[in-house]
């Protein structure tokens, strides 16, 4: 208990050097760690979209090995995902909920540390996993039998990540529900609380509802490979069918998991530079919940082609397309925000409106795959690279820039370079496009996914491809800068340099002080 | 809670969860909701709905499948 008779609050208190980072339990430390982990898995995962996208330059096999081309494929998907779109938004949660809800840090913020701290022994077993004898898991982020059965020791490690990493993330969500029903200010009742915290409360509910499915699905895979069961082993008796459907079930509330936040964070940007209050917001917390309900019975449409029941079929396609009412309900709520409203385009402000224009572009051809016949001729092609790229790299990625730009003034107490950030849009924004619309033709012209080579119809597309995809990893280097420059030499930030932004954080000075809220602000 | 309230709280609980499908609600009966209905109600009326709209669509399914 001695702990807690510090009241020397005047004062930082902490180790310096690496130990302050090492130990802390401070939220804001806490969340800068896990946005910097993210940038540099965001960094070890482009790199190895790139060597993806230099092999399919051009037709043949030039510069990797197949079998190196099906590691690279599946740990830039298991990296990007779990190791940098996450940990991103979890590190944004851990910035920004006790701000912005009055409270002066996590409920449990030793087990705030821990929750991070799991992420880099994690990230190492991944890539120290290229490295063993057989190279690194080569099955695809889905991780489908009978590949992960025959593998090599490199896909134990995995296995061991996605526990770790699962670990991690039930241990902040766990955090992050019970500060929001715990520690809010007085006065800041469910249904005043910043859109952004809502969507990161019910994105915890699906967290901890869905991890432990998928260490299940990576328990059994591993003792299929070890200890002599035959879950997913067709020859002792088990089906291999059987892990999709309990790998989808995690899978699909995962992909909103992944973009909920994004969906907060769009609502806190756009009414900000709208300046105007947020069009139905009761609306929006519905919407959000609705979706989340959702996504449990949908897991299905990933696997229309691997035999399945009309009546199945029918079920998961028409529940699918039922999905996109209320994601429709949140994109006329982002535009009704802004009709009328005194907008202006900084770059948070971009980057939202990039997200709402391409995000439903994402969303409109998800529609499409939700449709079994059409499905079926798709599956496995590039227009499903497409698609889920609109809806994860245009989505949850440029919601995280967006977020970014527009906290960083709070965060850093200094202003990012304008122009820089809207010239990182407009790069980001075209060498997407350019990288992946093409990618739909490729698709629906039937190029397959995950495959090395392709036949010389597809070559102009994917030269295309590829020279966007560079484009977009080096215009990343520029948001590095931009960063790094407003850390060291940005002008000083006001307490609230977005006139229309409303939310409590901005009512404490920048940089935000090292404890915050420590009496709790009285809302009304 | 009294127990003659209860009856109007499970409707309304329902009438929250059947337009938090729909995703829309109009901004008086939001704020009626905020006031009048417990999360443990919201969660169990969710609960239901979902089993209702995966039921409606299994006869719908069923429907079009023997037709």
């Amino acid at each position: 208990m001695e702990a807690v008779h510090h009241l020397d609050h005047g004062h930082e208190h902490h180790p310096a050097g690496i130990m302050r980072w090492v130990t802390t339990t401070n939220h804001k430390d806490i969340g800068t760690l896990y946005l910097w982990f993210s940038f540099a898995m965001f960094m070890v995962g482009g790199v190895m979209a790139l060597v993806i996208r230099a092999e399919l330059f051009q037709p043949g096999l030039q510069i990797v090995q197949p079998e190196f081309f099906n590691q690279m494929t599946t740990l830039h998907g298991l990296i990007m995902v779990f190791g940098a779109i996450m940990p991103a938004f979890v590190g944004f949660a851990n910035w920004q909920i006790p701000m912005m809800i009055g409270a002066p840090d996590m409920a449990f913020p030793r087990m705030n540390n821990w929750s991070f701290w799991l992420l880099p022994p994690a990230a190492l077993l991944l890539v120290i996993s290229l490295f063993v004898p057989g190279g690194a898991a080569a099955a695809g982020w889905t991780l489908y039998p009978p590949l992960t059965v025959q593998m090599g020791m490199g896909m134990d490690l995995t296995i061991f990540a996605v526990h770790i990493l699962g670990m991690s993330s039930i241990m902040g969500s766990i955090n992050i529900v019970t500060t929001v029903l715990n520690l809010r200010a007085p006065g800041m009742t469910l249904m005043k609380m910043p859109l952004f915290v809502w969507t990161w409360l019910i994105t915890a509910y699906l967290l901890i509802a869905v991890m432990p499915v998928l260490a299940g699905a990576v328990t059994m895979t591993l003792t299929d490979r070890h200890f002599g069961t035959h879950f997913f082993n067709a020859a002792g008796g088990g089906d291999p069918v059987l892990f999709q459907h309990i790998f989808w079930f995690f899978g699909h509330p995962e992909v909103y998991i992944i973009i909920l936040p994004g969906f907060g964070v769009v609502s806190q940007i756009i009414p900000a530079f709208s300046r105007k209050p947020l069009f139905g917001y009761a609306s929006m917390v519905y919407a959000t919940a609705s979706i989340a309900i959702l996504s449990f019975i949908v897991w299905a449409h990933h696997m229309y082609t691997v035999g399945m029941p009309v009546a199945g079929q029918l079920f998961f396609m028409f529940a699918t397309m039922l999905i996109a009412v209320p994601t429709g309900v949140k994109v006329f709520n982002w535009l009704a925000t802004m009709w009328k409203g005194s907008l202006t385009f900084e770059a948070p402000m971009l980057f939202a409106l990039g997200f709402i224009f391409l995000f439903t572009t994402g969303g409109l051809t998800g529609i499409v795959l939700s449709i079994v016949p059409l499905d079926v001729q798709v599956h496995d092609t590039y227009y499903v690279v497409a698609h889920f790229h609109y809806t994860m790299v245009a989505g949850a990625l440029f919601s995280a820039f967006g977020a970014v730009y527009f906290w960083l003034p709070k965060w850093t107490g200094k202003m990012y370079d304008e122009k820089l950030g809207k010239l990182h849009f407009w790069l980001s924004f075209i060498f997407f496009n350019l990288t992946f619309f093409v990618q739909h033709f490729l698709g629906l012209a039937g190029m397959p996914r995950r495959i090395p080579d392709y036949a010389l119809q597809f070559a102009e597309f994917n030269a295309i491809s590829s020279v966007g995809a560079f484009g977009f990893g080096l215009t990343q280097l520029l948001f590095f800068y931009i960063v790094l420059k407003c850390i060291r030499s940005g002008e000083k930030a006001p307490a609230r340099p977005w006139e229309g932004a409303d939310t409590l954080e901005w009512t404490l000075p920048s940089p935000a002080p090292y404890h915050s809220f420590e009496t709790p602000p009285v809302v009304k | 809670m009294a127990r003659d309230q209860r009856k109007p709280g499970f409707l309304q609980a329902a009438g929250a969860v059947f337009w938090a499908f729909f995703g829309v609600r109009k901004r008086r009966q939001g704020e009626a909701d905020a006031v009048g209905l417990s999360p443990v109600q919201v969660i169990v009326a969710g609960l239901v709905g979902a089993a209702l709209f995966v039921l409606a669509l299994l006869l719908v399914v069923r429907l079009l499948v023997n037709s």
